[in-house]
């Protein structure tokens, strides 16, 4: 006890590595291709609009595995919520507002239900989010018929309107990740976060209810899911009940959570890496249609990089230790 | 002159299925004094701590904090009424900052938003009056056990702390540590915390504590001022036995052969590790925390190697690169961490006593057979005097003393000839103490031998032939039964070779 006083040790944060190396992929390839037009303000629009939809599942992903739990429903919900927007707008601009709450009522109640059977119903988070999931695209499925209808055009804006060139999507999802960053970094909230996923017995003997933070990290993470159901609804004119699904919005959120340095354990990480992870997968995506490399050799390559981008994490995490 | 007692607990008690945990426990703490409570594992302790943090609700009983009558129903109630619990397993966030873990749960905040610079101003606040050189934006996993700890102190004394209960707080400190943590309590005691002291180490009770109270089997057998208290007395309340038949007697017989042979052993955290162990004998192997008494341990049994050096088994070099390897040679590992690295918790006596055995057998070895029948590990199991109500209960449900036999059991049973035996008594109540300290010296008089490397210096005295004393890496001295503390302390303090000079420590 002696001993000098610890210093914090200086590193390079994973999300600047991260993103750095994406757009180093995107450049390379596109010079090496010949397609310069993608690294025109057009182009680099586009590689940022391939990012909404996931990265804002993602960031409410970050949310519930920060808390130490994990949301397999996602997907299912976001599928839910684009096909209850049309049906309830049914192409009326009036109808917008209202169709927007009760969508967002609806995650609200999902997240709420998701919350409490892993918070409250002591219910592993993997099968308790992958149970409400099934029920909720089960639902959709059997009465997709009698919910047909489509979006307002004035509520596609969201997905190709913009101020200066920069599409109002883009200014959605930097908006919310600043504010969720903001939440996690700066509140009490996110303090709280990071005590329950880091030490849950440590955290209720400090006096956090963290039965509460457990449920509301479930909301935060529907309420996002709810937010990309509404973007694909407006991108897509209509919902359907696949959309979520053929996405993997469930299994990819997870897996650029993972790779932008938040644990599975909880407790550490942040939105930063989370959006870094988003943009990999963006320009990996937007790299491989330039190389033209087919479908299946895509998944492929992307789950290489998914494993790669983990095992290096693990090896930082071990270099920590020494 | 009668004062007030800032905590009093009258009549509580407590029963869970099948086992009455307390029965009508009277206890109290004045302002500015350290109460110790003494007691074998299961003697109850925990249980009215956890009453006291508002973890369990008492059957029966009432709890006064200076006179008013108190009723918790969550540990934050407790925690409001100022009592604070630094358990023995820590309750850090190791992946946040320090200031960030003092303030856990109380973090200073205007509407929701967090004042950073004022955590950090007053955590570094905290640090400074508890004398902890601890930067507060530190990462806690950059931490050494001892500083966590110290940050888990200025965790309570953030609050109003009144009544801070320590339980076992120097189990994972070395004594340099130990003694640095003992001036902190007795400065806080100056500042008029009460302060609930829970140990096993008897020096360090009879040295900090005003009174005593001994606990067994549920009941206070009594509480005295520490002056009326000496440690025998402490021992006979506790077990129903005396001291001096703590420890085993020296072996009659002279060390024979060489068994092991270490020359040069060097790794990341050692150097020029040089020394034999003889069949016959337990080596003790001392030091301070981060002295490579940890790193020697675990570079005999394969865990984190030798770079370089040679080792020999009974005269013939043979490489210890892994733990398997180190199996086969004969050489068995009880891990200082026993809840980590040395149980599979959740599965039964049985399978973690027979864990080494399956392991090193081939994969078609037919289950029941030989020697892995439950027939024969039961009869050894029975041998060391495991105590479970059925071998085929989990293991986390025994006391640690049980499952540290139960572990011994695993060795045995593959008939190593060297054990490497971390802090085997970490934890674990005087009864299964003497038990384990038994069956060492059984062990090495049948010609094995046992290397026991231990932070609790009067244990290495008491059980070893030789003690090695360790600093920075290196073997700093070599001392033969008898030797004093301060002989050994001499040396892991890495002074000078003659111990009659001043120690300045």
């Amino acid at each position: 006890m002696t001993a000098d006083i610890v210093k914090p040790k200086p590193g390079v944060p994973v999300a600047v590595l991260l993103a750095g190396l994406s757009i180093g992929f995107f450049v390379v390839v596109a010079l090496a291709t010949g397609e310069t037009a993608q690294l025109s303000g057009q182009g680099v629009t586009g590689l940022l609009q391939r990012m909404v939809a996931l990265g804002l599942v993602a960031i409410g992903q970050t949310f519930v595995i920060l808390v130490g739990s994990i949301d397999l429903s996602v997907a299912a919900l976001i599928s839910a919520v684009a096909v209850l927007a049309s049906h309830v707008m049914q192409g009326d601009p009036a109808m917008m507002l209202p169709a927007i709450l009760v969508c967002l009522g609806l995650c609200v109640a999902v997240g709420f239900v998701n919350g409490a059977l892993v918070a409250y119903g002591g219910i592993n988070p993997l099968i308790a989010t992958l149970g409400t999931g099934l029920i909720i695209q089960g639902v959709l499925a059997a009465s997709f018929g009698a919910l047909q209808g489509s979006v307002a055009r004035e509520f596609q804006i969201i997905a190709y309107g913009g101020v200066l060139g920069v599409p109002y999507s883009l200014l959605l999802l930097a908006t919310l990740s600043l504010c969720a960053a903001f939440v996690l970094d700066r509140t009490l909230f996110g303090a709280r976060i990071y005590a329950v996923g880091g030490n849950p017995d440590g955290a209720r003997l400090a006096g956090i209810r963290t039965e509460r933070v457990i449920l509301s990290a479930h909301m935060v993470a529907s309420l996002f899911a709810g937010a990309a159901g509404l973007y694909l609804a407006a991108r897509l004119q209509s919902g359907t009940p696949w959309i979520g699904r053929d996405g993997i919005y469930d299994l990819e959120s997870i897996a650029v959570t993972v790779i932008g340095g938040t644990i599975l354990a909880g407790g550490k990480g942040g939105v930063a890496g989370t959006l870094a992870g988003v943009l990999l997968f963006a320009s990996l995506d937007a790299g491989f249609n330039m190389l033209g490399i087919d479908a299946f050799l895509k998944q492929v390559l992307r789950g290489t990089i998914v494993i790669a981008a983990v095992a290096v994490h693990a090896v930082r995490a071990k270099g920590h230790v020494a | 002159m009668t004062v007030v007692p800032a905590l009093s607990m009258t009549g509580i008690s407590k029963a869970f299925p099948g086992v009455r945990a307390l029965d009508g426990v009277d206890f109290e703490c004045l302002p500015g004094e350290v109460h110790a409570i003494c007691g074998e594992n299961g003697a109850g302790k925990s249980t009215l701590m956890k009453i006291l943090g508002g973890s369990y609700r008492p059957d029966a009983g009432a709890i006064h904090l200076a006179g008013k009558a108190m009723q918790f129903t969550h540990p934050r109630q407790a925690a409001e009424a100022g009592i604070a619990i630094i358990h023995q397993e820590l309750s850090l966030l190791p992946h946040r900052t320090v200031a960030d873990n003092i303030f856990m749960g109380h973090e200073i905040a205007r509407r929701g938003l967090l004042d950073k610079a004022a955590m950090r101003e007053r955590a570094a606040e905290l640090l400074r009056r508890i004398g902890a050189r601890i930067d507060p934006q530190a990462l806690v996993s950059s931490l050494s056990i001892a500083f966590q700890q110290l940050v888990e102190i200025a965790k309570a004394l953030l609050l109003d702390t009144r009544i801070l209960v320590m339980d076992e707080p120097t189990a994972a400190l070395d004594e340099r540590d130990s003694r640095t943590l003992l001036n902190l309590v007795d400065s806080l005691r100056g500042d008029g915390v009460s302060i609930v002291y829970i140990s096993h180490r008897m020096p360090e009770v009879t040295a900090i504590a005003d009174r005593i109270t001994i606990l067994k089997d549920g009941r206070k057998i009594w509480t005295r001022p520490r002056d009326a208290a000496p440690i025998s007395e402490i021992v006979r309340a506790m077990v129903g036995r005396d001291l001096k038949d703590f420890y085993p007697a020296a072996p009659a017989s002279m060390p024979r052969e060489v068994l092991l042979s270490i020359k040069g052993g060097t790794n990341g955290a050692l150097r020029d590790v040089t020394f034999d162990v003889r069949a016959g004998e337990i080596i003790g192997v001392a030091g301070l925390e981060d002295s490579g008494k940890g790193a020697l341990a675990q570079a005999l049994v394969g865990d984190a190697p030798f770079t370089s050096g040679t080792v020999a088994l009974r005269g013939q070099p043979i490489a210890l690169r892994t733990p398997r390897q180190a199996t086969a040679a004969g050489i068995g590992y009880l891990p200082g961490d026993r809840k980590r690295e040395g149980l599979a918790l959740r599965q039964s006596v049985r399978d973690n006593a027979l864990l080494t055995l399956r392991s090193m057998v081939g994969l078609l070895t037919r289950p029941q057979r030989g020697a892995l029948a439950d027939g024969v590990i039961d009869e050894r199991l029975r041998a060391m005097d495991v105590r479970a109500a059925d071998f085929g209960q989990e293991i986390g449900t025994l006391s640690g003393g049980n499952q540290q036999k139960a572990i011994i059991v695993r060795w045995l049973a593959q008939a190593s000839d060297i054990l490497v035996f971390v802090e085997p008594t970490r934890g674990i109540d005087i009864a299964a103490k003497a038990a384990i300290y038994e069956t060492m010296r059984v062990f090495a008089d049948s010609g094995r031998c046992i290397v026991v490397v231990s932070s609790d210096m009067p244990e290495l005295i008491g059980i070893a032939d030789r003690v090695l004393v360790m600093h920075q890496g290196r073997i700093s001295g070599d001392v033969p039964r008898g030797a004093s503390e301060e002989e050994i302390m001499h040396l892991a303090l890495g002074l000078a070779d003659a111990p009659s000079e001043e120690t300045g420590a």
